[in-house]
């Protein structure tokens, strides 16, 4: 597996990163003596390609704060969102004996993937009425529900959605080296969808938000699965033919090369 | 080793796909059988969309079956007037067939449709088949011979048309409806429906066995294309590095399968592929009747 060496290399050029840009601070802080930022935070990479041997992937964010992370000092909350999708909760229901898809509820605009991660609980280290505004915890979610009554939908989707490794809930906390070095690592599974994906890092200080950094990525098809997807969907006609064509020359082909006469 | 399937948006074992593909493709050498029926259940089972496997399910069917039609048409054993009867019906009945899957999709059970239609189609070919070849078994050791050919209503009918090489002048309504609900049957279930169309040439229609293979193949490639065409464009729904990995494993597996099923008795491969229909039928109602292990499913929006 070459699975690791990547994220070891983008690891090691995100140390030398944050070297540099704390030596430059130091270089710069002496003729004038602006006050140095109170978080930094970047992301390893900024692209996560989808591969036909894509198995699955991690957001990797890095950064530093000016204070020391602590219990009683600065602590990180960091906050990914992938983009808005609507999808449909069934319940199984039995009629005639058979288990079929009963009541449907359909939820709109609901973040495709959604990870949360604190350096610890987040519940322990966010008053509650500043964890309600910033919407940190699976349980504050948006989720405009339509269609079929009840809070078990509701239920049922954050659970299903954690199954799936789509909603990711403090699985890891935010590791910190240095005393001022933090860096997370937020798993991406392979059903991930592609598009724009926000990076929120927050600075908590005496259980508020005190500062913020918001970065982005992208999670793109590339190679041959791009091309497929790509084409399917905007040439449907195209690829349509282009199935049963490659399908008929496969199978002829193939028959002569395994005739065993 | 995993492999990313653009359509059905997630990772597989590429080895597991070419081991379905080469087990399906020995059991329908064996049998003779397209093994669409075979096929989609065990994507479905691997966890692949629904609506994927019988996509994808039906243009590898397309491809298996593609050989076997070459060969068939160089020996001459293809009735291409009665052929044509057929494909009418069946272009019309896998067009109506991909509505209906649309309709359901919609409505949110194309899981459910799919596994009923599997269970009812399943289930009464097979039993069929066991009763019929058990029953030949039976006539052999008893040594009373069948009757070769039968008149009923069905040569009653209007409209009636000559099939030279079928050596049959009947009524084109028979066939047409055939055709139709095979080719319904295929853009349901992702299958060829082979199985279904060979004893309904034989029996209902009263054609030679000698042509019905090549005939029925005509049909089923025909119908699989326009059903993957039709997939492709109405659903978006057929993987095609899906169908590739399966057929790799398929065609190879079929030519092994055929130097086997060459060494069975003909009544006996019949009561075998019987059994095999069956089961297939059986694990599915087994799947509609269960407990559910998880009450709540999620999907994306339609």
């Amino acid at each position: 597996m070459t699975h690791p060496q990547p994220h070891t290399v983008a690891w090691r050029g995100a140390l030398a990163a944050i070297g540099l840009l704390a030596s430059l601070g130091v270089a710069r802080a002496q003729p004038a003596p602006v006050p140095p930022p109170p978080l930094a935070a970047e992301l390893a990479e900024r692209r996560i390609e989808v591969t036909t041997a894509f198995t699955g992937g991690e957001i990797l964010v890095f950064g530093a704060t000016e204070r020391l992370i602590g219990e009683r000092g600065d602590e990180i909350v960091v906050l990914a969102t992938g983009p808005l999708t609507s999808m449909v909760v069934r319940e199984k229901i039995q009629v005639l004996g058979f288990w079929i898809n009963g009541p449907t509820a359909r939820f709109n605009r609901i973040p495709a993937y959604w990870a949360l991660a604190g350096t610890r609980a987040v519940e322990e280290m966010l008053a509650a009425d500043e964890r309600g505004e910033q919407r940190l915890g699976l349980d504050l979610i948006p989720l405009p529900q339509l269609g079929a009554r009840g809070p078990q939908f509701r239920d049922a989707l954050r659970e299903l959605k954690q199954r799936d490794g789509l909603w990711v809930d403090q699985a890891a906390p935010v590791e910190v080296s240095g005393g001022r070095l933090f860096h997370a690592r937020l798993p991406v599974p392979s059903t991930v969808t592609t598009g724009t994906y926000r990076v929120q890092v927050m600075l908590v200080r005496a259980g508020r938000v005190a500062a913020r950094q918001e970065l982005q990525l992208d999670v793109v098809r590339v190679g041959t699965a791009a091309q497929i997807a790509d084409v399917a969907r905007n040439q449907p006609m195209l690829y349509g033919l282009a199935c049963v064509v490659l399908a008929a020359l496969a199978g002829w082909l193939g028959s002569v090369l395994f005739r065993r006469s | 080793m995993q492999v990313y399937l653009p359509i059905a948006e997630m990772s597989v074992d590429a080895l597991l796909l070419l081991g379905i593909g080469f087990g399906v493709g020995w059991l329908s050498g064996l049998f003779g059988v397209g093994g669409g029926f075979l096929l989609t259940p065990l994507l479905i089972l691997i966890g692949i969309p629904s609506a994927v496997a019988v996509g994808s399910g039906a243009n590898q069917t397309l491809g298996a079956s593609v050989s076997g039609l070459i060969a068939q048409w160089r020996r001459g054993n293809v009735d291409v007037r009665m052929g044509s009867v057929l494909l009418v019906g069946g272009f019309v009945g896998s067009f109506a067939g991909v509505q209906l899957f649309a309709f359901l999709r919609r409505a949110g059970q194309v899981d459910l449709a799919v596994a009923i239609f599997y269970v009812v189609v399943l289930g009464t070919v097979g039993a069929l088949m066991v009763r019929e070849s058990v029953g030949a078994i039976l006539r052999r050791k008893g040594s009373r011979p069948a009757r070769l050919h039968e008149h009923f209503w069905i040569h009653g009918l209007p409209l009636k048309m000559r099939f030279r090489k079928s050596r049959l002048y009947i009524s084109v309504i028979p066939p047409l409806l055939v055709g139709f609900f095979i080719g319904l049957l295929s853009a349901v279930m992702g299958v060829g429906g082979g199985f279904m169309l060979v004893p309904a040439m034989i029996y209902l229609l009263g054609m030679p066995t000698s042509i019905v293979i090549g005939t029925s193949l005509f049909q089923v490639v025909f119908v699989t294309a326009n059903v993957t065409f039709l997939q492709a464009v109405q659903i978006g729904s057929v993987d095609i590095v899906l169908t590739m990995l399966l057929l790799a494993g398929g065609v190879a597996g079929a030519q092994f399968g055929a130097a086997m099923g060459g060494k069975l008795r003909g009544e006996e491969t019949r009561a075998l592929l019987g059994v095999l229909v069956l089961a297939v039928a059986g694990a599915l109602l087994w799947d509609l009747l269960r407990v559910p292990g998880e009450l709540f499913v999620i999907g994306p929006a339609p």
